[in-house]
């Protein structure tokens, strides 16, 4: 047996000795205790506090009880059930045993509350009658959470003691107090019986009143005063109060003209505005304000070197406010003139001025052109300069030379001559009656009032949206001057911009106009010589209605898209718009729609007349299209030639030779006989016809009698068998390699034989 | 380990684990392992006595430390029940566990082989052939018959089985 061993052995023993430490479990307690209670060696009762893991009795818990009272001096019956951790049923049962044991405790509501509690309570009320010689009971039970009654029966034993004074009538009353109304009582029962100077004393009560009216307000009204019985307000103010300034209806102490001064001051410093009667006490009248500005230094100082305007008595704004607003205004209107949209409405008040002059009064123009003769003359004489200029013939000119030329004088003179000529009529009608309210208000800031007061009014009040947060009653007060004070400003600057559009785009309108009368000259030109060659057929009715739809469709269409596309780009000009220069757009070819769409935007009759030619230009009559197109043309101060005899060969013979060198060049078969039609009918009937396909038998039928019976005939083989040809193409399936696409292959090649004897039928003709 | 309260699995845990895998014929080797189960023993009867759960006395019977006796007992109802323990090491030990026998209750508990052997339980088996060698006398006793104490001596003393020493004498009323 090895040492280590028996040493293990004898630890192991020495373990197994060793005393083993007591642990007790929460539950052997328990036992332990209901072991105690059952063998009566606890013969008391035992409580158990609400967590279950302590056990007290019934001495502690009021002892617990007793000692937070006195600690606390007043506490609720649920703080001590909380405080001792025991449920608030034995709380509640401990307390009436602890208050009768304690004869210094009492229990009221579900508190206890110790003397000493009620001692320093009675202290403070002390302190605090002494300072207010007076304290109602009530208060008291109020602030402390009690009945009145408990209030005064712990108070009253201590009268006298802790607290100094009488109980009266639910009142507490300090000696001082009492004191006091007694000598009062003492000297109103005096007073009673001796003789007073009423007037004296109504005269020192009216002189307090203003005294400390005027000390603590800095103002008083004259009103109040005459309240007061004072017959002259103003003469007693100043006589008293030698440094006040009288206004209107007020009188005021210099220290609120300063703080006046101070604060618009400080407005007008930071380039803002300031309403003074909202800063000045409600008593106050604009009239007042108005005073009270003209009496403040740095405001008057201001004025003198135009940094700030009143606007409605009282309103400040400094320069650069105004300037702000009327720099934000014009470019809006920049915006507004430059954009055009459509969609910018103006308001209501624009319309009726506007109408008004629609309806040809006259003297009401006349009126507004004087005024605008001296606002804006020189801009308008380069706006509608550049339109008559064009648009007006000679003799008007002349009826105008008596007047000193300027047009906007020319302009009443043509609206009270309506037997003027008509041409210049519609042209000033043009520059009245614009539809779109883009152009109206153009008119409107250029002919009558611009832009007019409730407009810039209306504009102010949104970009300055102080005015309204404000809650300025009537905004008129101070909206209306300001409007008028900027007007002027904005619309000498809107002109200066106007007007340099204008100048500008009165290059292009000339241009424009140029190329224009260029173009229509010469198609309106063939048109005439197209027109000559329906004579022909006037007896073949249905041949002669598809000549004329033919000619509408392809010569006269291209003609009237480039007029209108013209006019508009010149209307659009005019009316001082941004116009994109547009070169290639006249190759595309409008649509009906588009063309009714454009004649709609066009002032005035002009629209009417466009709308004719578009509607001719479905119709089936060249005649009349003709006098249409005519009507616009001349309405657009573009005069087109007539065809004289002289132009009339000039144009058939380069159309012959232009057509001989087309025929000598041609291929294709089927394109070959329509013009091979066209030359025999130049050579012929001298007369150039433009005949769609359909028309080219009736077309050939016709030259019958005016050719040889060889050439005639090549020519209706040549005719029959390219209808043949065409017919098999129309009617062939597809790209199959049937009979069919043989039957076409082999017309065809019997039409290219046959190409060069039509062919000479006409080169040899033209060369003989 | 499921089967065991979680006290027992907690103490168990505790109980030093031995490491030799030697029987009462391995010679000097089992005198280590005897070393290890007295260290085991000793961690175990401490640990016990810290908690006031003491609940037995063993000492060695023989010099090799093949058979052990002393005695164990149960608190039931406020009463201790005490009862001789002893046991001898087998031969195969560790592999087979020492079989605990509790010669006074011999023939007064089903739970129990001819002999006071006590029966264990299901559970025991396979987990202590799982923790061969680490488990010693220590883990058997706190294993095997800590629980059949728990379990059996309320039910002898309820059926009135056995009795407490001092009821013998006092025939006590209570409960």
């Amino acid at each position: 047996m090895d040492d280590e061993l028996l040493e293990l052995q004898r630890q192991f023993e020495f373990a197994q000795q060793a005393k083993s430490s007591i642990r007790l479990s929460e539950r052997n307690v328990v036992e332990l205790v209901q072991k105690l209670q059952q063998l009566q060696i606890i013969d008391f009762e035992l409580l158990h506090t609400v967590s279950g893991k302590e056990y007290i009795t019934l001495d502690q818990l009021r002892n617990e009880m007793v000692s937070e009272v006195k600690k606390l001096g007043r506490v609720s019956l649920i703080d001590l059930a909380d405080a001792t951790g025991v449920d608030l049923f034995y709380v509640e049962k401990q307390a009436q045993s602890v208050v009768t044991e304690h004869r210094e405790l009492m229990l009221t509501q579900g508190e206890i509350m110790s003397e000493s509690y009620w001692d320093s309570i009675a202290e403070e009320v002390n302190e605090r009658l002494q300072e207010c010689s007076q304290v109602a009971l009530t208060e008291l039970a109020a602030q402390l959470n009690v009945g009145l009654d408990l209030v005064a029966s712990v108070l009253e034993p201590r009268l006298g003691t802790i607290v100094k004074g009488r109980l009266e009538g639910g009142q507490l009353y300090t000696p001082a107090y009492v004191a006091r109304v007694g000598a009062m009582v003492r000297g109103a029962a005096r007073g009673i019986t001796v003789p007073t100077n009423l007037t004296a004393v109504f005269a020192v009560a009216q002189k307090e009143f203003v005294d400390s009216f005027f000390s603590q307000n800095s103002f008083i009204t004259y009103e109040a005063l005459h309240k007061l019985g004072i017959p002259q307000p103003i003469q007693f103010l100043q006589s008293r109060y030698p440094e006040g300034k009288p206004l209107v209806t007020t009188f005021v102490h210099p220290s609120m003209i300063e703080m006046l001064d101070a604060s618009t001051e400080d407005a007008l410093d930071r380039g803002s505005w300031s309403d003074s009667l909202s800063l000045l006490p409600s008593s106050f009248t604009p009239q007042d304000a108005s005073k009270m500005l003209s009496l403040c230094q740095s405001v008057q100082n201001a004025l003198k070197c135009h940094k700030a305007h009143i606007f409605g008595d009282f309103y400040v704004m400094s320069s650069s406010f105004i300037k702000d607003i009327c720099d934000r205004i014009v470019k809006e209107l920049e915006t507004l003139g430059v954009s055009g949209s459509a969609g910018i409405t103006m308001p209501g008040d624009f319309q009726v001025p506007n109408e008004a002059k629609v309806g040809h009064d006259s003297s009401r123009l006349n009126e507004s052109n004087e005024i605008m003769a001296s606002d804006g003359g020189a801009n308008r004489h380069a706006d509608k300069g550049s339109k008559k200029k064009k648009g007006k013939s000679a003799g008007n000119a002349v009826a105008n030379l008596s007047e000193s030329g300027a047009d906007n004088q020319e302009q009443t003179s043509t609206k009270s001559k309506k037997s003027q000529k008509r041409g210049k009529d519609t042209s000033s009608q043009m520059s009245v009656t614009k539809t779109g309210s883009r152009k109206e208000s153009v008119k409107m800031k250029e002919d009558n009032l611009s832009p007019s007061e409730e407009w810039i009014m209306q504009k102010i009040t949104t970009l300055v949206s102080d005015f309204e947060e404000q809650g300025i009653d009537d905004p008129e007060t101070i909206l209306r001057p300001l409007a008028n004070q900027l007007r002027p400003t904005i619309i000498s600057s809107w002109m200066e911009k106007r007007k340099a559009l204008l100048t500008n785009n009165a290059e292009r309108m000339k241009r424009l106009l140029d190329n224009l009368q260029k173009k229509l000259d010469e198609s309106f030109l063939n048109m005439q010589l197209y027109e000559k060659a329906l004579e022909l057929f006037e007896d073949d009715q249905s041949t002669f209605v598809v000549l004329h739809r033919h000619l509408l469709r392809t010569v006269a269409a291209p003609m009237v898209d480039i007029l209108l596309r013209n006019l508009d780009e010149h209307n659009k000009l005019k009316n001082g718009l941004e116009v994109q220069e547009t070169s290639n757009s006249e190759s595309v070819c409008l649509s009906p729609g588009d063309r009714t769409a454009i004649c709609k935007s066009f002032p005035g009759s002009l629209a009417s007349r466009a709308l004719a030619v578009v509607e001719a230009l479905e119709g089936k009559s060249v005649e009349i299209f003709m006098a249409a197109f005519r009507m616009v043309t001349e309405e657009s101060g573009l005069p087109l030639k007539n065809l004289d005899k002289k132009l009339e060969r000039t144009l058939l013979h380069s159309y012959r030779k232009e057509l001989t060198s087309q025929v000598s060049a041609e291929t294709d078969p089927v394109s070959l006989l329509a013009k091979v039609v066209s030359l025999l009918y130049i050579q012929v009937y001298h007369k150039a016809l433009q005949a769609p396909g359909r028309a080219i038998s009736a077309a050939i039928s016709h030259l019958k009698d005016k050719l040889d019976e060889s050439a005639y005939k090549i020519l209706t083989d040549y005719q029959t068998a390219t209808v043949t040809l065409l017919a098999l193409i129309a009617a062939s399936p597809s790209d199959e390699e049937d009979c069919a696409s043989d039957r076409i292959l082999s017309k065809r090649e019997l039409l290219e034989g046959q190409m060069l004897h039509l062919k000479s039928l006409v080169l040899s003709s033209s060369q003989s | 380990m499921e089967g065991w309260d979680p006290n027992t699995k907690s103490t168990l845990t505790q109980i030093p684990l031995l490491t030799r895998k030697a029987g009462p014929r391995d010679g000097a080797a089992w005198t280590q392992r005897l070393k290890e189960e007295y260290k085991s023993l000793i961690a175990y009867t401490q640990m016990n006595k810290s908690n006031d759960n003491d609940w037995f006395r063993i000492s060695a019977a023989n010099p090799q430390g093949t058979r052990w006796t002393g005695k164990c007992w149960y608190v039931y109802n406020l009463l201790k029940y005490e009862f001789d323990l002893q046991f001898d090491i087998p031969v195969t030990y560790p592999s087979t566990a020492p079989e605990l026998e509790l010669p006074q209750l011999d023939g007064k508990t089903q739970k129990m082989y001819r002999g006071g052997k006590i029966c264990l339980t299901v559970h025991f088996k396979p987990l202590w052939a799982k923790n061969c060698p680490r488990f010693g006398i220590a883990h058997a006793l706190c294993l095997g018959l800590a629980p059949w104490l728990a379990a059996e001596v309320p039910i002898l003393v309820d059926s009135g089985m056995i009795k407490h020493k001092d009821d013998t004498a006092t025939t006590s009323t209570e409960s």
